[in-house]
């Protein structure tokens, strides 16, 4: 009815040229990849029963991994969602003290490559534990270290995605009715009465939200389940993927197709059924109002912020001080002391023949040029797919997604079938550049941004543009005095997020990068896979420190941004 | 209007001049990357008028980047340096490779390279058995690792991400003594794979497992920094990959691949080799500090071709034996 009389109503639509481009940009960033490997995979489908696709799905290890992926995913997905809203509620609700600092901390999680967190993890516990041995208080030698296990890649996909949840979650809180809360309150309704009849359903499309794109990364996930899982033959459909890359038969490049247009299939599922549950329950909100509600909790004040503290310390500041004990001995099993300390691995990542910094370098011009590339991409991409819903445009939105879910290993291969030759027309050759890896990440990351920006659409009540229309506005200005100023919080919100993603991605760029064109998840892995874990180590407490000074950097800036822009600002 | 165009020349003229006086040499490389770097900066040294990019990668990753890059036409690489003899059999099969006889090859014994100069041996990583120094039992053969007291405190690198290990599985295969048999009993006794041969290191000296099956120069390389690390030929032979170089068919560069198989044949290239720490495949240069003298080495017989026929039978069987559970 209201998309109705908006239609009526507008006196001047939208530029029909540009949303073309737009339409067209968007699908041939998202369809051209799967669609290449669709190609490859049922290239031999005329085989019957010895075609790739039907030999990958006749396959008894092709369903264990399956079953794998959905076990793993599945409990990290439900950690990540008790996590991330715990921290979120509390956070966004109540009064507790150093709001912006706990945010900050928590979100940190989520910025440490994937590899990093099993490393430093790995390093905590087990009997080689530099940190344990140093205070003598490491397991015996040869006992098995409790990580490597399902559950145990399930824990750690539980807190790397956390920070996802909780940031779907902190949105749709600043959007909440101050009104009705205070309205209940004042009619003497209880907080726990609040918060499970008001608060709860309000954000139960963000919940949905915010787990599913958890579960599609748990699902994506390969440093973790690699390091955790492949000891002790436990694997999942992205390590099954990368083994079956190992056979060097003309049959290798169908086989990985077929298998991940298995993962991409899944993927979708979960997405459509979340935007199904999302259209259900999408109850539309006025922007933001008022200031942010904190709940007073009186003596339980004290009791919270412990909590919190206590699991951040946990998965936050443990692991980190592991990483940073086995960044400073000479080589892995030395106890770290006064006599073992040394910096040997800091002053080798400083050397001048050293990748580290010129990879450090790529990773931020890559990052940061695709989050504000993907952000203003997201934000007339998202009035469009709410404003003129229909069926094609939410099979494009679907297909967004489908990169993302894709393994990065796969994306890459995609990406290389794609632009090996010269482009057409143009004769210029992208392989070997940084633009290769450039596209991958737009293709991969444009769902990252646009799940806040149309979260935060759908929630927006299409009465204001009507009025504005009736008012006599024309498009532009109602997109920029109504639509925009309500989406940029989310906007860049989701520009941090590719932002944050982006820069310690390694599974794409670690097929597309060449020498010289490397990036830093790729430094990493190599280092850790040539079996140099001290080095390795040395460059992620960098990182880590340097994405941490970029955080800060953005906190400067954030009292001249509009409210909400920054995630971890009140 | 003339200082325009005198700025546009000047600036023309500086900008190709090292286009003019440089060629690209693409390499693709599964060295470690320090190692690679140094071999890269060596080379370039001796031949100022070459610039390489190179790539460096697992031999799997390497190999299949190889392969997407063919299917599609696009570009490869001029010359390949990778772990393992049977990947390049199987690129020569698919007549990727160029023959190409080095003046150098002379200067080495006829088993390390390819008769018609398709690839050339350049060093010899042989695999042994790694142990912590806290381990119960100092092992002495293959066959201590069966031993009853040492269940589940075994890894081993897997073929299916490590080419030295395809290799060793292939040379383990050709031994009646060993044999498949011997793979079986290795997980009756609860030896678990991991990926490749850094993960088989990082799980010993972290303690987690008290031995495995591991390239000499890894474990050797960090015993010297203090590493609780040690390392044996086992006394029935080791087996060797001897990280070959070649030239690829339609390398665009050929003379710059000539003139790095050169190099790294040169005996500037096999002092390089030793400096890093492996064993050159230059027989008449000593061994890096840390090894056994050379002829102290037993190496067990090896058959490229046949490897090459049995790898993917043998890789499926690896999977299945080793695969998920």
């Amino acid at each position: 009815m209201s998309i109705m009389t908006l239609r009526h109503a507008t006196s001047s639509g939208p530029p029909k040229g540009l949303l073309w481009v737009l339409l067209c940009i968007v699908a041939l960033l998202s369809l051209l990849p799967s669609l290449r490997l669709l190609v490859t995979a049922l290239l031999d489908w005329r085989e019957g029963g010895s075609s790739s696709l039907w030999r990958v799905l006749s396959s008894s290890s092709t369903w264990t991994a399956l079953y794998h992926s959905f076990y793993t995913s599945g409990l990290g997905t439900l950690l990540s969602l008790i996590l991330g809203s715990v921290f979120a509620f509390c956070l966004g609700l109540t009064n507790i003290r150093m709001k912006q600092m706990w945010v900050f901390l928590f979100m940190l999680p989520m910025m440490i490559p994937p590899q990093v967190t099993a490393l430093s993890w790995l390093q905590l516990f087990g009997p080689g534990s530099i940190l344990l041995n140093s205070i003598g208080l490491a397991p015996s030698f040869g006992s098995p270290n409790p990580l490597y296990s399902a559950e145990g890649i399930a824990l750690l996909l539980g807190v790397q995605h956390a920070p996802l949840v909780f940031l779907a979650l902190r949105t749709q809180l600043h959007c909440l009715p101050k009104e009705q809360i205070e309205a209940a309150r004042l009619n003497g309704a209880s907080l726990w009465r609040v918060f499970f009849d008001i608060v709860l359903p309000l954000c139960r499309t963000a919940l949905w939200a915010g787990a599913a794109i958890a579960f599609v990364s748990a699902l994506g996930n390969f440093g973790i389940p690699a390091m955790l899982g492949i000891p002790v033959s436990y694997f999942v459909l992205p390590i099954q993927i990368y083994q079956t890359l190992s056979s060097f038969g003309p049959s290798m490049l169908s086989d990985v197709a077929a298998l991940s247009v298995l993962i991409g299939v899944l993927a979708i599922g979960i997405v459509s059924l979340q935007g199904v549950m999302q259209r259900r329950h999408a109850l539309p909100l006025i922007g933001m109002a008022g200031r942010a509600l904190d709940f007073q909790l009186g003596k339980w004040r004290l009791a919270t912020e412990v909590l919190l503290g206590g699991v951040l310390f946990a998965i936050l500041v443990l692991p980190l001080l592991a990483l940073i004990a086995t960044s400073l001995v000479p080589t892995l099993g030395v106890p770290l002391n006064a006599k073992t300390l040394t910096f040997a691995a800091w002053q080798s990542m400083f050397d001048s023949e050293s990748a580290t910094w010129r990879a450090l370098t790529n990773s931020m011009v890559l990052s940061v040029s695709a989050a504000l590339v993907l952000m203003l991409l997201s934000l007339p991409l998202a009035w469009l797919l709410v404003r003129y819903a229909s069926r094609p445009l939410r099979w494009l939105q679907n297909a967004i997604d489908i990169p993302y879910t894709l393994p990065g290993v796969v994306l890459a291969i995609a990406i290389i079938l794609l632009f090996s030759r010269p482009l057409p027309l143009l004769e210029v050759s992208l392989s070997g550049t940084l633009t290769i890896i450039f596209i991958a990440y737009l293709a991969r990351f444009l769902t990252v941004c646009l799940k806040p920006v149309h979260n935060s659409m759908l929630q927006l009540d299409p009465a204001m543009e009507e009025a504005a229309s009736l008012a006599g506005a024309n498009f532009s200005q109602r997109l920029r005095h109504i639509v925009l100023p309500l989406l940029a919080p989310a906007a860049f919100a989701g520009a941090l997020l590719v932002f944050l993603t982006a820069v310690n991605e390694l599974t794409v760029s670690a097929l597309l990068w060449s020498a010289g064109k490397e990036t830093i998840g790729v430094v990493i892995f190599n280092l850790d896979e040539s079996g140099n874990k001290v080095l390795a180590s040395a460059v992620s407490v960098l990182v880590v420190a340097l994405v941490a000074v970029v955080m800060l950097l953005l906190s400067g800036l954030g009292r001249f941004l509009p409210k909400g822009v920054i995630p971890w600002q009140n | 209007m003339s200082k325009k165009v005198t700025l546009t020349a000047v600036l023309l003229a500086t900008l190709s001049v090292p286009a003019f006086a440089k060629t690209t040499l693409t390499l693709y490389t599964s060295q470690p990357g320090e190692d690679a770097q140094m071999t890269v900066s060596a080379f370039e040294q001796a031949h100022p008028d070459i610039e390489v990019k190179w790539i460096r990668d697992g031999t799997t990753k390497l190999t299949a980047r190889l392969q997407a890059e063919l299917a599609a036409g696009g570009a490869a690489p001029d010359v390949l340096l990778i772990a393992d003899s049977v990947t390049m059999e199987s690129l020569k099969k698919q007549d990727l490779l160029a023959a190409y006889v080095s003046p150098e090859a002379k200067r080495y014994d006829a088993q390390l390279y390819d008769a018609a100069g398709y690839y050339y041996g350049t060093k010899l990583i042989t695999t042994g058995i790694a142990y912590h120094t806290k381990a119960p039992v100092k092992p002495a053969s293959w066959q201590d690792l069966l031993k009853p007291e040492l269940k589940n405190m075994t890894t081993l690198p897997s073929p299916l991400y490590s080419g030295a290990a395809q290799i060793h599985m292939a040379t383990l295969m050709n031994n009646p003594q060993l044999g498949w048999g011997y793979y079986e009993k290795l997980k009756a006794n609860g030896a678990m794979p991991q990926s490749g041969n850094g993960a088989v290191m990082s799980a010993i000296t972290s303690g987690n497992k008290a031995y495995g099956v591991l390239v000499d120069y890894m474990a050797i390389r960090e015993k010297a920094k203090g590493a609780p690390i040690d390392f044996v030929f086992p006394k029935e032979g080791v087996s060797i990959v001897t990280e070959p170089v070649a030239m690829m068919k339609n390398a665009k560069n050929p003379d710059g691949a000539k003139a790095f198989i050169d190099y790294v044949l040169s005996d500037a290239g096999q002092r390089l080799v030793l400096k890093q720490g492996y064993l050159p495949a230059d027989a008449s240069l000593p061994v890096p500090e840390g090894f056994p003298p050379r002829d102290s080495i037993k190496l067990m017989p090896f058959d490229a071709a046949k490897a090459l026929t049995d790898a993917e039978p043998n890789k499926k069987r690896f999977s299945d034996l080793f695969g998920n559970k």
